[in-house]
Parts: structure tokens; C-alpha cells; sequence
């Protein structure tokens, strides 16, 4: 087959490539800039480099609360959907009266965003009084549906001899699901891990919703208080933004194989 | 149903239990109660969540939404009153209607420019794993933030985009992008593009490496060229994922609450108004909590619809989850 030249490709993707990562340099270079951020026409590089505007941030807002807070909710949000989830999944792999009836509930729970059910989900929290606190941020994304069904996937391609083998050496149930099912399902360990912390770690409109207090701001609800308060006045906004978005971008980056796969098979989200 | 496929499938999984010999049968009860109990627990936490925050919520929706509803006073019966209301006079529902609608247009110039992507970065260059990694990266960034960096890039009088346009000469006056009604929407289109588009790039390079390569070099030996072998191969056998990003399209029209409200909270006038940033002002904003609960029965039925309609037009393949048992 003949060959093509492959600059054309390469020119494309430059410049696909500058498109996605020029919008950060353009704030972190403002959240750096030594002169009036306002001044026209913009330096496209930045002007006399200080900290200022990150030490202004820190003094303005709680930052360490904020990703406390945020890190606090991420961990339990884990926690939950890793044991929930990989229970339920577990269960789907048996059978027992009534397993169709909760299969397609779950189905249809997938076809309810968490968007169309704010109101009711507000008054519920109200009602069990847990506005303002850390289970009522995180309790409504306790279970994602997408993850047991991934559990599901990989509990049933464990070989059943293998369980059947335990079995006949009276293993306990409980340690085989621990010892023998979990640690075998390593890859939906690692799928619910990550998308459960991308959709917690970037909850905005549930923090919104339900959080009273400044003390209880996670990360995107600070950063918003923050724009309302001071609108794109200051440059310490670029420089929270920055500090916001610096974590997530390390974990991405770190663990980048997991994250594509992860939030590809969570592409069914409901 | 279940019971009757239960033994069948029990000499699968369950191994011996199903022909346990008369004599050993209360034993062999007392165990399946057991397996029956603890297969029940283990479903209970889940099942709580959801019963708690989506079945219990969306039947209060609609209750809702009959109802003359504040925080205060006993409920009423409202009938359709609410419906009527919006239907009838509230011109700001119609427009976040329409605005969402538009909004799907997200989609497919996300889906196309995708494409062209996959295949750049599916083909053998160097570096295309660091491609890849660049252009998927703002994919899982916090859209809050997102929204902030693209405030901050559209800026009337200092923004990159503002500043690029006018030193190439093809605008001569700023243009504030986000307060025009023209642009707003757009404007903020492009962002959510800007962000879904790795995304889509990969759902897609995934569906590409799923392609036999065989049909391509039986295309090739057959003289077609590559122009027909991707009308030809390549498109139709891409169509589950392409339809697949069309529904988180389509999902993300109906839930991009982070990008409205940071960028434009729904302004000028309501020219970026969703249904769901109108949902949300009509609840927390106004308190009207009958009101918005009517707004979002209207939200769930047309999503539930579209995603139907997109599932059948992908032959009932996207979005499938195997459940055959």
C-alpha cells in the first residue's frame, strides 16, 4: 500500500494539541503575571513572575478546608461504592427468587440522572437532617449502578471451579468473597476507585445545594463562591483555579491508563 | 420466572445442591436460606441508595408537581395547574427548552471532529500515545474550573480569543461573547466541546481498534480506495460508539449545570438557560419547589424519550448491558 506522508497528521495534531493545552497556559500564565492582569494588549508571556496572587488566595480563602472537606467526601464516596457496590455485584451473580425484578430496577435507576431528582433528593436530606454535613455530601453517590454491574462482569468471569473448590474446603462465604472474589477483580476495584472519585472530586450542583456553611465548601463550590464574590476582578482567582485544578490534573497524569479505561466503561452513566 | 430457571442454573454455578438425596434435604434447606439471607443483605445497602435518592425521588416529583407545595403551609391538589402554566405562559421554560435542544448540537460536532482524530491518532506516528493523553485530558477536569479558564479566555477586553481574533484583522471591536445574545450560547457550545471531545475521541478509537483489520486489506487486494473503505468499513462498524457518544450527548445537554452556572448563570436575559439551570433558579432560587418539580417531570419524560429514540436507532446496541443469565 503506498505510503502517505504523515506531516499533514502530525500538523493536525499540533494544532489539536495546542487548542486543548493553550487554555491552561493562558491561566496559569495570568495567575502569575506580575503587572495588571487588565492591561491591553495581553503579553502572551508572563510578565515579571510573582506568587502574589497564590499567597492573596490562601489568605482569602480556606484552601486547606476546602480540600479537606473535598478529600473527606472523595474518601468515603470510595469506600462506599467499593463495599456496596462489590456486594450487590456479588449477589447478581447468584440466583435467587425476584434477581430479574432487581436487575431491571437497577437498569431503570440508570435511566434516572441524578439531575431530575435534585428537588426530592434536597427534601429527603433535609428530612433525615443531614444538610450541611459530610454522609449528606456524599450519600447520594454512595452506589453508582454502573460500577455493580461492573463487579457483576468480572465475579462472573471468575471460574466457578474455582469457588466450588474453596466451597468443597469449607471455606466461609464471607472469606470467599474477601480473599478469593475481590482480589481477583482487581480491574473493577480499580474502574470504581477512579470513577467514583472523578464524580465526587467534581460534584458542583449537590454541594451547592445542600452546603450552608463556608466551612463545609468542597473545592468546585469554593471556587465558585469565590467567582461570585469577586467576579474575574483579581488574579487570584487564576491562581485558585490553578490550585484547584493542580491535583486533579497529577492524579490524571499518574494514573492515566486506569482513568481512560475506567471512565470508558463508565460511559454508560445514566 | 426466576424460581423455574433456578435449579437449571444452580447445577452451574451452585454445583452439587440442586440434587441433594432425600435423607439430607432439611440440611440442604436450612443452607439455601441461609445463601438466600446473605444474598439479600448484601443487595439491601444499594438498594436503600437508590430507593432513597432516584425511585423515592422521582415519584415525589410528580407528586409534586400536582401539588400547590411550600415549605410551610399543608399541600394542595393543584391539578395541572402548574403544567399549564408553563406550558402556556411561561415563555423562559420554552426558551431553556429550546436552549437545550440546541445544546445537543454539542454532540454531533464533537462526534465529527472526533473522528477525524481517532483516525489521526490511530494510525502510526510517533507520539500519538502523548496525543492522546493531551487531547483526552480535560475531559476529567473539575467543570467548574473549566468554566473559569474559558470565562477568563472569552474576556471582552483582555481574553486570548478576543486578542487572537482582532491581531488577525478578522474582527475590528472586541466582541463580549458571553453577554451577546447571539454569541452566548455558542460560546459556551464550544467549550463544552472543547472539554467532551477527548472523550468522544477515545470512545471512538476504541470502537476503530475493534475493527477487524482484515477487512481492510480484503478491501485493499479488491482495489477500494481508502475514501470508499471508510464510507464503506470504517463508519458502519464505528456506528455503536458513535451512537453511544450520542447519547452521553445528549445526557450532557440535560445535566451540564456546572459549565451554565459558572460561565454565564444562564444569562444574557436567559439566552444559555437549560431546563436544568431553570429547574434549579425555579428551586432554589425562587423556592418554588411545586413549580420546578413540574419542570423536571417535563426534563425526565423528554430524556427518557430521546434515549429511547437513540437506542432503537442504534439497533437497541448502545448502552446495552448484559443481562442474559
Amino acid at each position: 500500500m503506498r505510503r502517505y506522508p504523515t506531516w499533514p497528521i502530525h500538523l493536525a495534531l499540533l494544532l489539536t494539541a495546542c487548542v486543548m493545552l493553550v487554555p491552561f497556559y493562558w491561566v496559569f500564565k495570568t495567575s502569575i503575571t506580575g503587572e495588571n492582569i487588565f492591561s491591553y494588549p495581553p503579553s502572551l508571556l508572563p510578565v515579571d513572575p510573582q506568587p502574589f496572587f497564590y499567597v492573596d488566595a490562601w489568605y482569602a480563602i480556606p484552601f486547606p478546608r476546602f480540600f479537606l472537606n473535598s478529600v473527606i467526601v472523595a474518601v468515603m464516596v470510595i469506600v462506599a461504592n467499593l463495599f456496596i457496590n462489590a456486594a450487590a455485584g456479588y449477589a447478581l451473580t447468584k440466583n435467587f427468587a425476584g434477581k430479574r425484578w432487581i436487575i431491571l430496577l437497577f437498569l431503570a435507576c440508570m435511566m434516572i440522572p441524578f439531575h431530575a431528582t435534585i428537588i426530592p433528593a434536597y427534601l429527603i436530606t433535609a428530612k433525615l437532617g443531614l444538610l450541611n454535613s459530610y454522609l449528606g455530601l456524599g450519600l447520594p453517590a454512595f452506589s453508582h449502578i454502573i460500577c455493580i454491574f461492573i463487579f457483576k462482569a468480572s465475579f462472573d468471569a471468575i471460574p466457578p471451579s474455582l469457588i466450588q473448590a474453596a466451597k468443597i474446603d469449607g471455606v466461609p462465604e464471607r472469606d470467599i468473597m474477601l480473599k478469593i472474589m475481590l482480589p481477583l477483580a482487581k480491574p473493577a476495584v480499580a474502574t470504581t476507585i477512579i470513577l467514583s472519585f472523578i464524580w465526587s472530586w467534581n460534584d458542583f450542583l449537590w454541594p451547592l445545594i445542600i452546603v450552608r456553611d463556608v466551612e463545609m465548601q468542597t473545592l468546585p463550590l469554593g471556587l465558585s463562591t469565590f467567582l461570585a464574590y469577586f467576579e474575574d476582578t483579581t488574579g487570584a482567582l487564576y491562581a485558585f483555579c490553578t490550585m484547584v485544578l493542580a491535583p486533579g490534573l497529577l492524579v490524571f497524569l499518574l494514573a492515566q491508563k486506569e482513568f481512560i479505561q475506567g471512565l470508558t466503561s463508565g460511559a454508560r452513566k445514566g | 420466572m426466576a424460581t423455574a430457571s433456578t435449579s437449571s442454573h444452580q447445577s452451574r454455578i451452585g454445583g452439587g445442591r440442586t440434587v441433594a438425596p432425600s435423607a439430607r434435604r432439611g440440611l440442604f434447606a436450612r443452607k439455601r436460606h441461609r445463601e438466600l439471607a446473605l444474598i439479600w443483605v448484601l443487595l439491601i445497602p444499594a438498594l436503600a441508595i437508590f430507593l432513597l435518592y432516584r425511585v423515592i425521588p422521582l415519584l415525589w416529583n410528580v407528586v409534586l408537581s400536582f401539588q400547590f407545595w411550600s415549605p410551610t403551609k399543608p399541600s394542595e391538589w393543584a391539578g395541572l395547574y402548574h403544567y399549564e402554566e408553563m406550558w402556556v405562559y411561561d415563555d423562559v421554560f420554552w426558551e431553556a427548552l429550546t436552549n437545550t435542544f440546541k445544546y445537543m448540537l454539542t454532540a454531533p460536532i464533537a462526534i465529527i471532529l472526533a473522528i477525524g482524530l481517532a483516525l489521526m491518532v490511530n494510525s502510526r506516528i510517533r507520539g500519538r500515545t502523548v496525543y492522546r493523553t493531551i487531547i483526552f485530558m480535560s475531559y476529567p477536569l473539575m467543570v467548574v474550573a473549566v468554566g473559569i479558564i474559558w470565562r477568563w479566555l472569552y474576556d471582552e477586553n483582555v481574553g486570548l480569543i478576543n486578542y487572537l481574533l482582532r491581531s488577525l484583522g478578522i474582527i475590528d471591536r472586541p466582541i463580549a461573547f458571553l453577554e451577546t445574545f447571539a454569541t452566548a450560547l455558542p460560546s459556551v457550545i464550544a467549550a463544552a466541546i472543547w472539554q467532551i471531545i477527548g472523550f468522544f475521541m477515545i470512545i471512538l478509537l476504541t470502537g476503530l481498534q475493534n475493527i477487524p483489520p482484515n477487512l481492510y486489506e480484503a478491501a485493499s487486494i479488491d482495489g477500494a480506495s481508502r475514501w470508499s473503505q471508510f464510507w464503506r468499513i470504517t463508519l458502519p462498524l464505528l456506528r455503536p460508539s458513535i451512537f453511544l457518544c450520542f447519547i452521553i450527548g445528549i445526557i450532557a445537554s440535560f445535566t451540564s449545570f456546572d459549565l451554565i452556572y459558572v460561565m454565564t448563570g444562564g444569562g444574557p436575559g436567559h439566552a444559555t438557560e437549560l431546563l436544568i439551570t431553570y429547574i434549579y433558579k425555579a428551586a432554589f432560587t425562587l423556592t418554588q419547589f411545586d413549580y420546578a418539580g413540574a419542570l423536571t417531570v417535563v426534563m425526565f419524560v423528554l430524556f427518557v424519550g430521546l434515549a429511547l429514540i437513540a437506542n432503537a436507532l442504534a439497533g437497541g446496541e448502545a448502552g446495552k448491558v448484559d443481562i442474559a443469565d
